[in-house]
C-alpha cells in the first residue's frame, strides 16, 4: 500500500504494510533516527514526535492513520539546523548525558512551554510523566526548562 | 619540568561538545547505523529455563525467503568467561536458561529472520530447573555445568566446585576467640535483594561486517578489547582479525561491560559476506539482561559495649545466573564493600558466585556495593540498638582512617570518612530539616557511610600535536553518557599543552588505532586513560619546549605554556604560538608526538588474608556519605523521599558541574533500586518482568534535587589527584533510604526493593526477621573445605 505523508512540511511517499507504526516508518524509510526506538510499548517516550502539534509517542500509531496530519520530528524542529532556546538551555545547563532521551524530552517539553510558559517547577515534572531519562535524574533537565521561561520574562 | 605546575588550569565547569547533536536528534548510536542493505539478524532463544537438546535442524529455515545465513553452535567453537572459561556463545547440547541463544539468523529483513527463527526445528528433552540459590546450594542439587572440573581455568588460586562457580574468602584474625569473648554482644542479620536491570535507552546493539580477511565490529560497548577478544576467543581465531570500533553508547551503566551479541553478528557477517545488524529488542534486554545479581547475605559481629567491632563473619550468595560472568570477578568485591567503611578486630568473609538455571548477571554501576552496603549499614544500625549507642556516634569512632587496616590487611591512608562526615553535618545544618514535610505520615531520617574503589588498570594514550596548534588524543576510551571523553579528558590535555580544551580532538575507541584498554566502567576512564594521557603529553611537552627553547635562544625551564603559546616566564608576549613551534618541530624532526601509557601501583594486601580475589587491595579508594530523609504512609506503605544530601570524595573535581550531574542522576537511579525497580523470576525460571511496564524506573515526579558537596583532597594517584567520580553515587542509595524507613517505622529492614507492599507487611506483621537458613551461622559451612 502507498501512503503519502506530511513531515517536517514536506511530502513523503511510504510504501508498505499501513499497521507499520509512525517510528519504524521514520527511521527505517526515511532514516529520521531523531526519534528512538526503546521500549515501543509507550511508556517511554523517546520517539515522541509532533502530530498536528500535539506530542505522541510514534511507536503507538499506526502509519495509515496519518494520511491527513503533519507530522513534525526532532529534525524539523529550529531554524536551519539552529537551537532552540529550550535545546540552548539543555546545553548551557548541561544537561545531557547518554542523549537518547532528548529528543522526546524537547518535543514534549517544547510544546508544554509553548503551552504553559508559566508552570511551575511541578507542573513541570508532572508534564514529564511520558518520558523517562535514565541517566540524569531529571532535575537539571526541570532547571533548564525553567530558565527559558525566565529569559522569556526577563526579555519583556 | 612540572607538567601541572597548576592543576586548578583543568578545572572548569566545560560544556559537553556531543550535546547539540545528541538534542537536535543527529547523533548516530549504534542502533542508527542500521542502513537499507544491512542484513538483520535474530537469535533463536530458549523458551525454556533447563533442558537437554536432542536435535536441532535448521533445513527449512534455510529455505526460507530473505534469508543469507544461519548460525549454530558449531561455528562457535570456543567457551568464554570471566576467572573460568564457562561460556559457550550458542547452547549445544544443553540449555542452561531461559532466553540462552541456540541459533542465529540473518535475513533481508527482520521479520524473514523471525519467520525462518520460527521455522527452525528444536527438539527438547526438559530438565528440571534450579531456580534459586537455596536450591542450587542444596546437598542434593543437580549441577548446572557437569564438566565443570574440566573447563579451562583463567585465573587460579580460587575454590570452586558443584553449583558454585567461584569462592573468594577474606580471613584476618582470629574470629572464633572474638566471637567467644565474654564482654562482646553478638549481632547476626541476614539480607536478601532483588536484581536490577540497567535498562539504557539504546539495547545492546552490533553491527558487523567482514572484509579482507578481518572482522570489522561497531558496537554499543565499554569494553572494545574486551569485545575483540572474546569475540576471537569463541570464534577460535587470533585477536588480530578482529577490529572493534563504538560510536556514541546511549547509555551502559556496566551492562555493556561484558562482550555479548558482538560474536553473533560477526560470524553471520563471514558466512554472508555482508553488513549485518543484531540489535536486542526491549523484551529481550529485559529477560537476558545481565542485571545487578540478586543476592543473599548473612553478617554476624561481635562488638563490644563501647562499639568497637572485634570480629565480623559474612558470607555473601551472588546469584551468577547460567554462567559464571561478572559475578566471578565481583565475589572479590565484598572485600572492599562489606568488609570496608569500618575497623575490624578480626573478619571471616566468604563471597560465592552461584550457579542457577537464570539469565545470567553482570556488572551495573558500584557493583556488588550497592547491596554490600545496603547490608552492612542496616547491620550497623542494628549493631547500634543492640548495644544502645547513637549510630551516627558509632560511625564517627569506627569508620576507616588513616593507617587504619582494611579487611584484607591493606592500609588506608588518610583520614577521609570522618572529616566527610563532619561535612554532612555541617550541610545538614545549612539546610532546614524537611520533616514538616511528612505531614501526618512515619518520618524517617538516616546517615550512612560507603566505600568503593576505582577499578585501575591498563590504559594506552597516543597524543598527536598537529601544525595548526591542536592535539589529536588516541585512546580506547568511549563516550557512554557520563562525559569523560567529552569533559575530563580534554581538559586534561588541554591544561597539559597549555592549549584551549576545544584545541583537543578526542578519537572514540578503534582497536586498529589505539592502544589496550580495560574499558570504560568502574570509574577509571578519568583516572587510567587520564593518566596515560599526561604521560603521553609530557612527551610532547618536551619535543615543544626543547625546540621552543632554541626559537626563543631561552632555557627550557624558563619556558612556560598557556593559551596555545609558549612564553619566557614573566614576559607574556615574548614568546611564539604553539603551533609555530610545532611546525618548525615537524620541519626538523618530523610530526610531533608522544604515546603514554598506566596500569595499577599495586597497594598490598597482607599476605594469605585474602583467596580468590582478582584484586587483593583497592589502589584508590572512595567514600560517600548520605542523608536522607523519607515520609512513610502508613496506609499504604508508599515512602516517598523529602529530602537527600550526599558528600562525595572525588580527590579533585576537574568539572564539578558534570559531576553533579552524575550525583543526580546516579542517586536517581539507586531510588529505583532501593523503592521500586525489581525484577523477579517464576517458578520456571523466567524473569517476570518484561517491559516498562512491569519495571518501574524513577519518573521526574519521584525525584528530588540532591544536595551536594563535593569532598576536595582526600589522596589519589589518580592525574591531578582526581578520583572517577560517575560510579559511586550509587553505592549507598539502597543503604539510606532502608535505614531511614527503618526508622521511620520502627521495625528493621531486610530486604530491597521497599515497594508499597513490602513496607506495609514489615509495618502490620508483629515481627519480620529474615532468617536463610541455607546460609549457616557457622561460617566454615558456608565455604568450600
Amino acid at each position: 500500500m502507498s501512503l503519502q505523508l506530511d513531515v517536517n512540511g514536506e511530502d513523503r511517499m511510504f510504501y508498505g504494510d499501513p499497521m507499520t507504526p509512525l517510528l519504524d516508518v521514520l527511521r527505517n524509510t526515511f532514516l529520521l533516527t531523531g526519534a528512538k526506538d526503546v521500549c515501543r510499548e509507550g511508556f517511554c517516550g523517546a520517539c515522541t514526535v509532533r502530530i498536528d502539534g500535539v506530542p505522541t509517542m510514534s511507536c503507538l500509531r499506526p502509519v495509515a492513520l496519518l494520511q491527513d496530519s503533519k507530522i513534525v520530528t526532532i529534525e524539523g524542529l529550529g531554524i536551519e539546523g539552529d537551537l532552540t532556546p529550550l535545546q540552548q538551555a539543555f546545553e548551557d545547563h548541561d544537561a545531557v548525558q547518554c542523549g537518547m532521551c532528548f529528543p522526546g524530552m524537547v518535543m514534549s517539553l517544547t510544546e508544554f512551554l509553548g503551552r504553559r510558559p508559566e508552570a511551575s517547577r511541578e507542573e513541570m515534572k508532572e508534564a514529564l510523566v511520558g518520558n523517562i531519562c535514565r541517566c540524569t535524574g531529571y532535575e537539571r533537565i526541570i532547571d533548564a526548562a525553567l530558565s527559558v521561561r525566565l529569559a522569556l520574562e526577563a526579555a519583556e | 619540568m612540572n607538567t601541572f605546575a597548576d592543576p586548578t588550569k583543568a578545572v572548569m565547569n566545560l560544556a559537553r561538545r556531543d550535546a547539540r547533536d545528541k538534542l537536535r536528534g543527529r547523533t548516530r548510536y549504534t542502533v542508527d547505523h542500521v542502513t537499507p542493505g544491512t542484513l538483520h539478524a535474530f537469535l533463536l532463544r530458549s523458551q525454556i529455563a533447563s533442558a537437554r537438546i536432542v536435535s536441532l535442524d535448521t533445513s527449512v529455515a534455510r529455505k526460507m525467503p530473505g534469508v543469507r545465513g544461519i548460525a549454530t553452535a558449531e561455528d562457535a567453537p570456543g567457551m568464554h568467561g570471566i576467572g573460568i572459561a564457562d561460556h559457550p556463545l550458542f547452547a549445544k547440547d544443553i540449555i542452561r536458561y531461559d532466553g540462552e541463544p541456540i541459533a542465529a539468523v540473518a535475513a533481508e529483513t527482520l521479520e524473514q529472520a523471525k519467520a525462518a527463527v520460527a521455522a527452525i526445528i528444536v527438539e527438547l528433552e526438559p530438565l528440571p530447573a534450579i531456580v534459586t540459590m537455596a536450591e542450587a546450594l542444596a546437598p542434593d542439587a543437580a549441577l548446572i555445568h557437569k564438566d565443570w572440573k574440566n573447563y579451562e581455568v583463567l585465573l587460579e588460586g580460587a575454590a570452586r566446585g558443584g553449583n558454585v562457580a567461584w569462592e573468594a574468602k577474606v580471613i584476618r584474625g582470629d574470629t572464633d576467640a572474638a566471637f567467644a569473648r565474654p564482654d562482646v554482644e553478638i549481632i547476626d542479620s541476614c539480607f536478601r535483594v532483588g536484581r536490577q536491570n540497567h535498562v539504557p535507552f539504546e539495547p545492546r546493539a552490533v553491527v558487523a561486517t567482514f572484509e579482507d580477511g578481518r572482522f570489522h565490529i561497531q558496537t554499543s560497548t565499554q569494553v572494545p578489547w574486551t569485545v575483540r577478544h572474546v569475540t576471537a576467543k569463541v570464534l577460535g581465531i587470533p585477536n588480530s582479525q578482529v577490529r572493534v570500533t563504538v560510536p556514541p553508547v546511549g547509555g551502559a551503566f556496566g551492562l555493556k561491560f561484558d562482550c555479548s551479541l558482538e560474536p553473533f553478528a560477526a560470524i553471520l557477517a563471514r558466512a554472508t559476506g555482508r553488513r549485518v545488524a543484531l540489535v536486542n529488542s526491549r523484551r529481550e534486554e529485559m529477560l537476558t539482561c545481565l542485571c545487578r545479581e540478586n543476592a543473599e547475605i548473612r553478617i554476624r559481629s561481635a562488638v563490644t559495649k563501647d562499639g568497637e567491632i572485634v570480629g565480623r563473619e559474612a558470607t555473601v550468595l551472588m546469584d551468577c545466573g547460567a554462567y559464571g560472568g561478572e559475578q566471578v570477578f565481583l565475589t572479590t568485591m565484598t572485600a572492599h564493600t562489606l568488609g570496608g567503611n569500618y575497623r575490624l578486630g578480626s573478619v571471616r568473609l566468604s563471597s560465592r558466585a552461584v550457579y542457577t538455571n537464570t539469565a545470567p548477571n553482570g556488572a551495573f554501576r558500584a557493583c556488588n556495593g550497592v547491596y554490600n552496603t545496603f547490608a552492612l549499614e542496616r547491620h550497623t544500625d542494628e549493631i547500634c540498638q543492640a548495644i544502645g549507642m547513637n549510630p551516627l556516634e558509632f560511625r564517627r569512632i569506627n569508620v576507616i582512617g588513616d593507617q587504619d587496616i582494611g579487611a584484607t590487611g591493606q592500609v588506608f591512608e588518610g583520614n577521609v570518612l570522618g572529616p566527610m562526615l563532619e561535612r554532612m553535618e555541617q550541610l545538614k545544618q545549612k539546610m532546614p530539616s524537611k520533616r514538616a514535610l511528612a505531614g501526618n505520615r512515619l518520618y524517617g531520617r538516616a546517615t550512612t557511610v560507603g566505600t568503593w574503589f576505582i577499578f585501575v588498570g591498563p590504559s594506552a594514550a597516543t597524543v598527536n600535536l598537529n601544525t595548526d596548534g591542536s592535539a589529536t588524543l588516541v585512546t580506547s576510551g568511549v563516550e557512554i553518557g557520563s562525559g569523560t571523553m567529552m569533559q575530563s579528558l580534554p581538559q586534561i590535555v588541554a591544561a597539559s599543552l597549555g592549549i584551549d580544551p576545544s584545541e583537543v580532538i578526542v578519537k572514540t575507541a578503534d582497536t586498529d588505532a589505539s592502544g589496550f584498554d580495560l574499558g570504560v566502567g568502574g570509574g577509571r576512564t578519568t583516572v587510567s586513560i587520564g593518566a596515560a594521557s599526561v604521560a603521553a603529553c609530557e612527551e610532547v611537552r618536551k619535543t615543544i619546549l626543547t625546540v621552543a627553547s632554541e626559537m626563543l635562544q631561552t632555557k627550557a625551564e624558563r619556558l612556560v605554556l598557556g593559551n596555545g603559546r609558549v612564553e619566557i616566564i614573566g614576559v607574556p608576549g615574548s614568546g611564539m604560538t604553539i603551533a609555530a613551534v610545532a611546525k618548525r618541530a615537524q620541519e626538523l624532526f618530523g610530526p610531533v608526538a608522544g604515546s603514554g601509557a598506566f596500569t595499577k601501583p599495586g597497594i598490598p594486601a597482607m599476605a594469605g588474608c585474602a583467596m580468590g580475589h582478582f584484586i587483593d587491595a583497592i589502589d584508590i579508594p572512595v567514600f560517600a556519605v548520605h542523608e536522607c530523609e523519607v515520609a512513610v504512609d502508613p496506609d499504604t506503605g508508599h515512602v516517598e523521599i523529602l529530602d537527600y544530601r550526599v558528600v562525595q570524595d572525588v580527590g579533585r573535581a576537574l568539572n564539578p558541574r558534570a559531576i553533579h550531574g552524575q550525583i543526580q542522576g546516579g542517586v536517581v537511579q539507586g531510588l529505583g533500586y532501593a523503592l521500586h525497580e525489581e525484577m523477579s523470576l517464576d517458578g520456571f525460571g523466567r524473569i517476570r518482568q518484561s517491559g516498562l511496564e512491569t519495571y518501574r524506573l524513577p519518573l521526574a515526579q519521584d525525584v528530588v534535587p540532591v544536595q551536594i558537596d563535593l569532598y576536595e583532597g582526600g589522596p589519589s594517584i589518580g592525574p591531578l589527584g582526581t578520583k572517577g567520580a560517575g560510579e559511586v553515587p550509587i553505592l549507598n542509595v539502597g543503604a539510606v533510604v532502608a535505614c531511614a524507613v527503618a526508622n521511620a517505622i520502627g521495625k528493621p529492614v531486610h530486604e530491597l526493593p521497599l515497594t508499597p507492599p513490602r513496607v506495609l507487611s514489615l509495618i502490620l506483621e508483629d515481627s519480620h526477621n529474615l532468617d536463610l537458613e541455607h546460609i549457616s551461622r557457622k561460617w566454615e559451612e558456608n565455604t568450600i573445605r
